[in-house]
């Protein structure tokens, strides 16, 4: 078994004003396999959202490891965490707050390509083809992110994502800020790249029907801590901890 | 209910004229900087010559008569207007760009630079704005250059605390976090994400700033502590006709009608463009 992603006790403390702590993740493990969707629930504020963040070094680690692909990156800044940039990449929840609203989609993609060391023209076709690989036409990168749906700007972030040809996705709610049937692209839109590009995701959802359909793996989170861990099918059929009980249940209460 | 008996309320402004407005203002302004920029030519006589009988009153050869030393008045109201609104502008493009970029730095990287940048500017914004900018303005003797530096200490807080508080906000936006994982460095998200995203109020305060920086700068000309004479300039004209006010009022009034006109087109210049780039004006 090949592990690419390992998260070893993470936790993050964040300050609050009147001087105490308070402890969004608690020293959470994990390990990511190659080519697996490992997928996290919870409730909101049970530190999903914070491990994204520290997995992509976007907030810093207060205490614990990250190893990509056997090597240390917890430490890693400027060039090295560049470097990391073009392993593991990530979809925001809400896809038009992702795109600078002065720019089109277009230059937002490209200025990845471009920071690769890809000159301008270049950029520009290899941005159109991974449009095209997401769904959208050329058309797009001439667009301003409020101009188009919530669903095509999702479209046009994950090609953004794919730019860096990362091997790593991590969907932060990617799908939650968007309704039902345009949810179902975009999930057939994942699937459809995993299988083509080899992906492995860690997909961060509070939609436990999503997770069952799209997860092999799934961590139950609350107040920071995993509470429990398994497949989709063993957490949502048979939970062991109190907390996946009563989520289990309002899962399949809403779905009724 | 019968229709003919429903009152249909009409909106008493029935249309957003901003766009108009704006495009008026613009043209005044224009109008302003033409005369400011063509001052020399459009002077009838040398502003400095004392060739005049003093204290003439105003007639067709001198529209708005002579000063005690024998100098054309209109001369000197153009050229002191010139004065007057080019060390304006030249103060609030230093004070914007110095405020701007102190207050990016520190919302962007924080830490002790910030903490230290921030204390400073506490300290100025504690005094009272035109007291500090006597003492200041006193300390360096004088003159339109201290002056100018002296209105700048004072005024550059205002713009760091806005540039820093809107750097904060977006540095934590995700646009922000997406162009990092981009690869972008962080001179490339400032210039690139940032700045052109806090322009918008930057661009309004200072608008609005250019009328106050130019009352505050011939104020303290007023008192003696900017341009010298015999440099034209509105502040130490009105200064110098201040005694003649009830024998000889053209001498105070006619640059004092200069600068009134100058702040008015720069304020409602920049209200105008407060207006036009407020988000609850868009899309009519």
């Amino acid at each position: 078994m090949e592990y690419i992603l390992e998260a070893e006790n993470l936790t993050k403390v964040f300050k609050t004003q009147n001087k105490s702590y308070f402890t969004a993740v608690d020293s959470v493990s994990f390990k990511l396999e190659k080519g697996e969707s490992l997928g996290i629930v919870g409730e909101s504020g049970s530190g999903k959202s914070t491990i994204a963040r520290m997995l992509l070094r976007l907030t810093d680690v207060s205490d614990g490891k990250i190893y990509l692909y056997g090597e240390d990156i917890t430490n890693f800044s400027g060039k090295n965490l560049r470097k990391v940039y073009g392993a593991i990449q990530m979809i925001f929840q809400s896809a038009e707050g992702s795109f600078n609203p002065r720019k089109t989609l277009g230059y937002s993609i490209c200025e990845s390509l471009r920071n690769l060391g890809m000159a301008g023209g270049e950029a520009k076709k290899r941005a159109e083809y991974l449009l095209e690989e997401c769904g959208l036409n050329g058309e797009f990168l001439k667009k301003y992110p409020h101009e188009v749906s919530g669903g095509q700007c999702q479209r046009a972030a994950i090609a953004r994502a794919l730019a860096a040809q990362p091997k790593i996705l991590v969907c932060d709610e990617a799908t939650s800020a968007l309704d039902v049937t345009v949810q179902k692209q975009i999930m057939e839109l994942l699937t459809d790249l995993k299988n083509k590009n080899n992906l492995s995701y860690i997909f961060i959802c509070h939609n436990l029907a999503l997770v069952q359909s799209f997860c092999d793996r799934v961590l139950v989170m609350s107040e920071g801590k995993i509470v429990e861990e398994g497949t989709p099918d063993e957490v949502i059929f048979s939970p062991k901890s109190s907390y996946t009980k009563i989520l289990a249940d309002a899962a399949i209460e809403s779905s009724l | 209910m019968n229709p003919q008996n429903v009152t249909v309320r009409k909106p008493k402004i029935q249309k957003n004229y901003t766009k108009h407005k704006l495009l008026f203002f613009i043209i005044l302004t224009a109008l302003l900087m033409l005369a400011v920029v063509f001052a020399n030519q459009l002077c009838p006589y040398n502003p400095n010559a004392q060739i005049f009988e003093p204290l003439e009153t105003p007639s067709a050869a001198h529209i708005c008569g002579t000063d005690r030393y024998g100098r054309d008045m209109l001369s000197r109201v153009l050229i002191g207007l010139q004065t007057s609104v080019l060390s304006t502008l030249l103060l609030v493009a230093i004070i914007t760009l110095f405020g701007t970029a102190a207050g990016v730095l520190c919302g962007y990287f924080g830490g002790k630079t910030d903490a230290l940048i921030m204390r400073v500017s506490d300290v100025c914004l504690a005094f009272p704005g035109l007291v500090f900018a006597l003492a200041i303005a006193a300390l360096l003797n004088g003159g339109l250059r201290n002056a100018i530096i002296a209105l700048a200490v004072v005024s550059w807080p205002k713009y760091a605390r806005i540039a820093r508080s809107q750097t904060l906000s977006l540095k934590n936006s995700d646009y922000v976090f997406a162009a990092r994982l981009s690869g972008d460095t962080s001179v490339e998200i400032i210039t690139r994400h940032i700045l052109p995203n806090i322009f918008g109020p930057i661009l309004v305060t200072a608008m609005l700033d250019i009328g106050t920086m130019m009352m505050e700068l011939a104020g303290l000309s007023f008192l003696g502590l900017g341009a010298q004479p015999p440099t034209a300039e509105l502040g130490n004209m009105m200064s110098s006709g201040r005694s003649m006010l009830q024998t000889y009022p053209w001498v105070i009034i006619s640059p004092g009608i200069a600068i009134f006109l100058a702040v008015a087109v720069f304020n409602l210049l920049g209200d105008t463009v407060r207006d036009y780039l407020d988000p609850r004006n868009s899309g009519k």
